[in-house]
């Protein structure tokens, strides 16, 4: 590089300024993260007890049981309600909508509107939920309420992330699968879809690390409770891992506070997980991609 | 005997009239074992075609034939309309916004514009290969037979040896029978146009259009794909757009050449390219315009 260009005393102290710049914009975004890892782990781990994972909890002390499998339980459910509305969204929005006469693409009101939500404060689609579900419909604080709340919320990511992963695919592959008389479904099925696999995977995940890590929606919705989760999904408020960290840490009792990083251990535990798990799927689906993905 | 043998047989040697009698009775014969004798000879035929996107007409009354059994190559300038023709054929033009075509195309005498005329049956019949490679992101076996299985003509074990026998056909199975789980992407840019041929090839099409099937090749993979097109017929008849020159005059047996959005002339390549009647034609093929 300095052979190139003749070394000035200027452009040594601007490359230096520019090196500095973009270490400490890397830092600005590694040093947070470390820090809250770090600090969550050094709260949690020397007051750690096995048995947190397998009791539940009694008034503020006690296990966490009851919100590790409530947090699963919501987990799954957003997985399913979500993920099928939103990819089904993105399918619509990237391969159906079309075009209008003009050549305008169409589904203009609709992108809008998954925008608009994407920016609806979740406090706000919390407290909608309670109004309309739990007071409303009569479903009191319950299993169902949440999933809207929650599924409402992180729809609108996986429409987006689907919608751009599909518009990333080569037109070889669309032109391919038609040359071959694939139909339209067919080919989007078997060779669309495949190809915009990790777009769809990478969406998913961010919507649930969102919904597993909500904490408002699901005061309003969900509410609290110290047993497992039952399969009902009306009139049965539902535990979940957020809530300890909300609530336990204003009592004034070590084991509130214990419980409340640990709840936040574990919800860091399987955020990770869940980034593991959708590393695994991408490369598997990348295995015959064009450009693998490293 | 070879195409050029031919050639220099009807110009130079003078047959007596016992001879050609006998030529005569020949192809009598010839013709009487033909299996597709009650065919018509024209499998592709376009009729007065008008093409236009919008308000832009790219092509205006195409009046062709394309002989079963031949290879013809589409020359001409870039924009003059050869590959929007190409596409047109198997209709992938359909969905593209603005598309009006006028007068017809027919395939064995049945307009492929026809309302009893399948989208998907017709593109079986009439395969295509593009200019750049475009395997799917998905095992090279299944890659060949992608097509077999979305049109359900083979299943399980059938489709293994589909596999196999496409692969021969365009002379892979040697480099590939080994790694047949493998990425197409990890073959070379030639494999991997070969192996869309094989893909093609699998669905057993009557015709099939090649849009500048090796330009984005080098010369050996060129040289073996064109080898594979003369093996293809006459069993299937090819249509192959391409810019290459030397190539429409080595792999085909008639040329047509377009030019302004008008076909100029078309005809046995060796004639197009020696005698061209059109002034325009002659420029293009010696060189002249581009």
């Amino acid at each position: 590089m300095s052979a190139a260009f003749p070394s000035s005393r200027r452009r040594r102290i601007a490359n230096g300024a520019f090196r500095a710049a973009t270490l400490l914009a890397l830092l600005a975004v590694v040093g947070p993260v470390v820090w809250v890892i770090a600090g969550v782990v050094d709260r949690a781990v020397p007051h750690w007890r096995w048995s947190v994972l397998t009791t539940n909890t009694v008034g503020v002390s006690g296990g966490l049981e009851n919100a590790i499998l409530g947090t699963l339980v919501l987990l799954l459910g957003v997985l399913v309600i979500a993920g099928a509305v939103g990819v089904l969204g993105g399918v619509y929005l990237a391969e159906l909508a079309g075009f209008n006469r003009r050549g305008k693409q169409r589904g203009g009101f609709l992108r809008a509107a998954t925008e608009v939500l994407a920016g609806v404060p979740s406090i706000a689609l919390g407290l909608v939920g309670y109004l309309a579900l739990v007071v409303q419909f009569h479903w009191g604080f319950s299993l169902l309420a949440a999933l809207v709340v929650l599924s409402v919320m992180v729809i609108p990511y996986i429409t987006r992330g689907t919608e751009t992963a599909l518009r990333q695919v080569p037109t070889n592959y669309r032109e391919g699968a038609e040359a071959l008389g694939m139909s339209s479904g067919y080919g989007l099925r078997k060779v669309v879809l495949r190809s915009a696999m990790p777009g769809i995977v990478t969406s998913l995940l961010i919507a649930l690390a969102i919904s597993g890590g909500e904490t408002a929606p699901l005061l309003y919705t969900a509410n609290w409770f110290t047993g497992a989760p039952r399969a009902a999904l009306f009139h049965q408020p539902i535990g979940y891992l957020t809530y300890p960290v909300w609530t336990f840490w204003d009592y004034p009792s070590n084991q509130a506070h214990y419980l409340a990083f640990d709840a936040a251990l574990i919800l860091l535990v399987i955020v990770l997980l869940l980034l593991v798990a959708a590393r695994i799927i991408v490369n598997r689906s990348q295995r015959y991609a064009e450009a693998r993905r490293n | 005997m070879s195409e050029g043998d031919e050639r220099r047989a009807g110009e130079h040697i003078r047959t007596t009239p016992a001879e050609s009698h006998r030529e005569r009775e020949i192809d009598h014969v010839l013709e009487a074992l033909d299996p597709d004798r009650e065919r018509p000879h024209d499998v592709v035929l376009s009729k007065d075609l008008s093409l236009s996107f919008g308000e832009n007409r790219i092509l205006s009354g195409v009046n062709i034939e394309f002989r079963r059994g031949t290879i013809t190559a589409l020359i001409g300038p870039t924009g003059c309309g050869k590959s929007t023709f190409l596409r047109t054929l198997n209709r992938m033009n359909d969905k593209v916004s603005g598309f009006r075509y006028e007068g017809d195309v027919t395939l064995e005498g049945a307009s492929i514009f026809g309302p009893d005329q399948n989208l998907l049956h017709l593109r079986r019949r009439v395969g295509m290969v593009f200019q750049r490679p475009n395997p799917f992101p998905m095992s090279i076996r299944d890659n060949v037979v992608a097509g077999v299985k979305a049109h359900q003509i083979a299943k399980g074990k059938q489709l293994d040896v589909v596999a196999e026998e496409r692969l021969r056909q365009v002379g892979l199975w040697g480099h590939v029978k080994d790694r047949l789980n493998d990425s197409p992407f990890r073959l070379s840019g030639g494999q991997q146009q070969l192996l869309c041929l094989a893909r093609a090839l699998a669905v057993g099409p009557e015709v099939l259009l090649l849009d500048e099937p090796t330009s984005a090749l080098d010369p050996i993979s060129t040289e073996l794909v064109e080898s594979l097109l003369r093996k293809l017929t006459p069993a299937l008849t090819l249509i192959i757009v391409t810019h290459n020159l030397g190539q429409a005059r080595r792999a085909s047996d008639h040329t047509m050449f377009l030019y302004g959005g008008k076909l100029v002339e078309h005809g046995p390549t060796a004639e197009l390219f020696e005698r061209p009647k059109e002034p325009s034609t002659e420029h293009y093929v010696t060189g002249r315009m581009g």
